[in-house]
């Protein structure tokens, strides 16, 4: 049984080799050829922007954070073979192809202005205040089209000028900040930090408490679950373990 | 009646009052103002430039809409889209007649939007007096219950409501058109010679003291032939009319404020609708000891 | 190998078997595994899951945790040499003098920042390093949710239990009293600063419940928990103006005469420039250790955790406590190859989504605590030879997704999974009309630098924070009990680290004896390697290029 245990050890690390250490050219049998800050490389085929480059020698400092889609910094803008277009992506989230020509964009020089949320009213104006190049989109959807997530950037926007935070919120929320949106626009909008801004205020102001959650605070401020914890506190272990048991058989159901 | 509605965005924010009158005044003139599904700012003053085809972007969008709802069935065949706001009326307006006369930046601009159905060049913009004239004033006669007797009105009508002569709703020299509206509500209408002058525009961001000069010359004049209030259809007109009164009073001290409203707010005082439609805690100077001393607001 | 054809995201030859789950769904709708007993649930642990089965970790021969068990991987960075020789490097000349220093800006140590400012630190006294950027933290990628027990009919004490018992009883009893007592207060500041969790019309949250929670207490946002929560208290953050740094790691923590830890050492990852940082108070968040792939197995970790902060505090003689277990994720991605080992979250199960094999029949019940499901994912892939096999060798099992959409209605998966619906469309599968493979990942440190309610350490001047402490969650930890930790805990820490310091610290010369000391454990332990630490980011360089690789710069 022992060996049985290792050998499941060993076999389920074989398994994930290329995802946890560098990639075995033996490994590879379909290649294609990218071109990184115009140098061509050859790369297994099907990996991802990063995991190329990554294979190519690279040891990625900048423009690889979560890996997973999440945060942004692997901001890639490329071209296809044979396409004039420019495209936007993420490198942790987009497969190479043949002939790809690919840059990172690492930083966005962004200025972000400086609020207390605590301090503003809940009004249309707040935003031209703290944006007021948000008066300058043009409508070119620019932003829109360099959005790695899909997201209608030119609406959040247009929604922004137009003082709906909520919109501004819902259209805006699976923003990843990685600032291909800011790099692009005519009009030197920083889309992000506007679309920042206008989910905080949509969520400090335009939704309301749940009372439970305020009313739940001032009891434990009081100590009303002191005596309660205290009794918990002083079971034995084998007391405690039958307490769980009983109270995971009176769960609700999910 | 059914009518694409484009509001802009100052009626979304600082002319709240602007669209809450208006709206609750076109139900009772059985017109249904149906705002377009998505639309962005018309662009005011960049997107009349005539040597960048970028800026056109936005107000050929918002024409785009509202062949969209024709299609999608939120109107039934109606291109004309109405605006309240004066320069969302000439900026849009404008465009649409510049695409139509230049087929290749026409095309130009269709191929650049490749994610939105090309332009058919089928929507007509139209100005919401024109509206209420081509459905006769009788009709906006016949809807009042509080006429506003005894109340001296100035209708102001400003620079882009009327030029350029292409866009023109009415006689650039000597327009009728607000006159004979308010005229229809019941009100005492008094002429200004200084009805189409500018108001000053966007100067009022770098220059207001300029602004509130002009200012102070509209409202005297108008004040010379008797008038106790100024009607507009321009949110910027408006501004420089009323807001800027503050720095008017700074230059003239002895200049005693004039009420200026929009002309739907009148009408739904006119229509005897309820109070909350009349907008009147956003204007300025406030209106409302002046219609009480008329007797017409309670 | 043949050429593949691919339908949908999947070969034909994985087709096959979606073939069979979909034969199997309506059947299973509704109808679920019986749980396990608590006897199941050990033999189960006990047979196959990685922290269990012999061969991965070993004893430490040095330090405060001395004959303790940890797993391999940690050991080799425990019982390795510092990056700087203490001998070589010049302290005199202090870069950046300030009252605390976090290092580590995730949920933890952004909340340190901005408790300590409101608790009367000023702005400038505060420096936050990171070492990637502000943000790049594995709080960014939570997605499931925060527990927080707010309804009436749950409390803090029910909080409480559960994660007792899903810890194994192990947790630190005042620790975790600290966080469930602390929770609701959380939810509410982070709803004053704005953060937008998913509420119905009256603005009550939509709470789910968990693996081995027996209340609804998850507060989520969408499956972007984290990046939201991280989002906002990072905004606040910067409108507070507190200094940051970026790229800019702790290799080192700084000590003085009485073993008080007064700063660290950054170093510039760009320039290969250190600076020298002296400070009253040190809050280490360095989150988790996902990057050294414990067992060889992928994790849900991001780039930069690699375990350098208990390197570092452990060679100041901080103490350790849970070291000895890691816990997997039973639902990492197993397919397609470029997301192995991403997470899927655990409210996929709590949305209705089962565990089935390759035979579409349903195992295990779904939400068992997340060791017990790990183990019996393991078991039905490498046991029982159940799994499906990808192209590139993994296994998995399939977690049956369109099951959401069935039974919360049309449009349920997109609204409340949009970050995973869109990631597997980049790869060409939709997760709502076919199921995903899934095979357990590495994800999470339960132990760590061992924490008092206060977050303070066993070493003066130490104050810890979110995934880098242990005591919490015990050896296991709830799902929901993360995101809640690191903003419990980083708020203690800032309040605390705040009041050491407004008490007086006399801050000494800052050394490295601390380090030196270490090292002469490391040479008459007999220890003898090349190994150095901390790691500071991981290596997935191709094989080719680094033979042919030289070293000139």
């Amino acid at each position: 049984m022992a060996e049985k245990k290792i050998s499941l050890m060993d076999t389920v690390k074989q398994a994930s080799k290329g995802v946890i250490s560098g990639i075995d050219k033996k490994d590879v049998e379909h290649w294609v050829e990218i071109y990184f800050l115009g140098k061509a490389y050859q790369v297994p085929a099907g990996l991802t922007i990063m995991q190329a480059l990554e294979y190519a020698g690279y040891r990625l400092i900048r423009s690889c954070g979560c890996r997973a889609g999440f945060c942004g910094a692997c901001s890639t803008v490329f071209r296809r073979k044979g396409e004039y277009k420019l495209q936007t992506a993420m490198a942790c989230q987009t497969r190479v192809e043949d002939g790809m020509y690919l840059v990172q964009i690492p930083f966005s020089p962004a200025e972000k202005p400086l609020y207390d949320i605590e301090k503003e009213k809940y009004e249309a104006s707040v935003f031209l205040k703290y944006f007021p190049e948000v008066a300058r989109c043009v409508s070119c959807n620019t932003c829109t089209k360099a959005c790695p997530q899909d997201l209608q950037v030119m609406d959040y926007v247009q929604a922004a000028l137009k003082g709906d935070y909520k919109q501004v919120a819902e259209l805006s929320f699976e923003c990843i900040q990685c600032g291909l949106c800011a790099i692009r626009c005519p009009a030197e909008i920083v889309q992000y930090h506007v679309a920042q801004f206008g989910r905080r205020m949509y969520g400090k102001y335009g939704i309301p408490r749940e009372e439970n959650t305020e009313k739940r605070v001032k009891e434990i401020k009081n100590g009303e679950f002191n005596k309660k914890f205290e009794e918990i506190m002083s079971l034995s272990e084998e007391e405690l373990r039958s307490v769980y048991t009983e109270q995971q058989n009176t769960r609700e159901v999910y | 009646m059914k009518i694409p509605y484009f509001p802009g965005c100052t009626l979304k924010t600082t002319a709240k009052n602007f669209e809450i009158s208006a709206l609750e005044v076109s139900k009772v003139l059985d017109i249904e103002l149906v705002e377009l599904p998505k639309w962005n700012c018309c662009g005011t003053v960049t997107s009349l430039t005539d040597d960048d085809l970028m800026h056109h972007l936005a107000p050929i969008r918002d024409l785009i809409r509202v062949e969209e709802m024709n299609e999608s069935g939120l109107v039934d065949n109606e291109y004309r889209v109405v605006a309240l706001c004066t320069m969302c009326f000439n900026v849009l307006k404008r465009s649409n007649q510049r695409i139509k006369e230049r087929p290749d930046e026409f095309k130009k601009l269709n191929d650049f939007m490749y994610l939105e159905k090309d332009y058919q060049g089928k929507t007509e913009v139209i100005h919401y007096m024109e509206l209420l004239r081509d459905l006769d004033f009788s009709k906006v006669s016949e809807k009042v219950k509080n006429p506003l007797k005894g109340l001296k009105v100035s209708p102001y009508y400003g620079c882009l409501m009327l030029r350029p002569k292409e866009v023109g709703i009415d006689d650039p020299e000597s327009p009728t058109i607000q006159a004979d509206l308010l005229g229809a509500i019941g009100a005492d209408v008094i002429d200004n010679p200084f009805k189409t002058r500018c108001c000053g525009s966007y100067q009022t961001v770098r220059d207001k003291y300029t602004v509130a000069e002009l200012a102070y010359d509209i409202i005297t004049r108008a004040r010379k032939n008797g008038a106790e209030m100024i009607t507009s259809s321009c949110p910027l007109c408006l501004f420089n009319l009323a807001d800027r009164q503050k720095e008017v009073m700074e230059l003239h001290p002895e200049f005693e404020p004039m009420p200026v409203l929009y002309f739907t707010q009148l009408m739904a005082l006119a229509f005897g609708l309820d109070e909350k439609y009349f907008g009147f805690e956003d204007n300025f100077i406030d209106p409302r000891p002046l219609l009480r001393e008329k007797g017409l607001l309670k | 190998m043949a050429e593949l054809e691919f339908v949908g995201g999947y070969p034909t030859y994985m087709r096959e078997s979606i073939k069979k789950v979909e034969q199997t769904r309506n059947r299973r709708i509704g109808k679920l595994v019986d749980q396990m007993t608590p006897k199941e649930r050990e033999d189960i642990l006990n047979l196959c899951h990685p922290d269990y089965a012999p061969g991965g970790k070993r004893e430490l021969k040095i330090g405060p945790n001395k004959g303790d068990i940890v797993p391999n991987e940690v050991a080799d960075l425990l019982e390795a040499y510092p990056l700087v020789n203490p001998d070589k490097i010049d302290l005199s000349v202090v870069d950046y003098d300030t009252d605390i220093l976090i290092i580590g800006g995730g949920l933890a140590g952004t909340s340190a920042a901005l408790l300590a400012n409101d608790n009367g630190i000023p702005a400038d006294r505060i420096l936050l390093t990171n070492k990637l950027r502000h943000g790049d933290a594995n709080s960014m990628m939570a997605q499931g949710g925060t527990q927080a027990a707010d309804r009436p009919n749950d409390s803090p004490v029910l909080h409480y239990i559960d994660a007792m018992g899903g810890g194994h009883f192990t947790n630190k009893p005042d620790v975790l009293r600290a966080l469930v007592e602390d929770a609701p207060g959380v939810i509410k500041w982070l709803e004053e600063l704005g953060a937008l969790f998913d509420k119905d019309e009256n603005g009550n949250f939509v709470e789910l419940t968990g693996g081995g929670t027996a209340r609804r207490r998850m507060h989520a946002c969408a499956d972007y928990t984290g990046m939201e929560e991280l989002r906002v208290i990072r905004d606040e953050f910067r409108n507070r103006k507190i200094p940051v740094l970026e790229f800019f790691p702790a290799i080192e923590l700084l000590t003085d005469e009485e073993n008080k830890v007064v700063g660290a050492i950054l170093w510039n990852m760009e320039t290969d420039e250190y600076k020298i940082v002296r400070a009253k108070a040190t809050v280490l968040a360095t989150g988790g250790f996902g990057r050294l792939h414990i067992r060889g197995f992928p994790t849900t970790n991001h780039y930069g955790a690699t375990y350098d902060g208990p390197v570092m505090a452990y060679r100041t003689g901080a103490r350790l406590r849970d070291a000895d277990t890691v816990q997997y994720h039973p639902t990492g991605a197993a397919y397609p190859q470029q997301i192995i080992g991403l997470l899927l979250t655990e409210k996929l199960r709590t949305s209705g989504a089962q565990p089935v094999n390759k035979d579409g029949e349903e195992f295990v019940f779904p939400l068992e605590p997340r060791d017990v499901e790990a183990a019996s994912f393991i078991r039905e892939c490498y046991i029982r030879e159940n799994g499906v096999k990808t192209p590139t060798g993994m296994k998995g099992i399939w977690l049956d997704t369109p099951l959401i959409d069935i039974l919360n209605g049309p449009g349920a998966t997109e609204k409340a999974f949009p970050a995973m619906v869109r990631m597997f469309q980049r790869f060409g599968i939709d997760m709502i009309k076919d199921p995903v493979l899934v095979f357990p990942t590495l994800h999470y440190q339960n132990g760590g630098i061992e924490t008092d309610p206060e977050g303070s350490t066993n070493i003066k001047g130490l104050f810890v924070a979110g995934e880098i402490s242990g005591g919490v969650h015990g050896k296991n930890r709830l799902m929901g009990n993360s995101t809640l930790d690191c903003m419990v805990f980083g708020r203690r820490a800032g309040v605390h680290s705040a009041e050491y310091v407004k008490k007086g610290v006399d801050v000494g010369q800052p050394g490295l004896k601390h380090v030196k000391k270490y090292v002469d454990e490391l040479k008459s332990a007999k220890i003898e390697t090349d190994r150095k630490s901390p790691l500071l980011l991981p290596d997935y360089r191709g094989k080719a290029a680094l033979a042919r690789g030289i070293d000139i710069f």
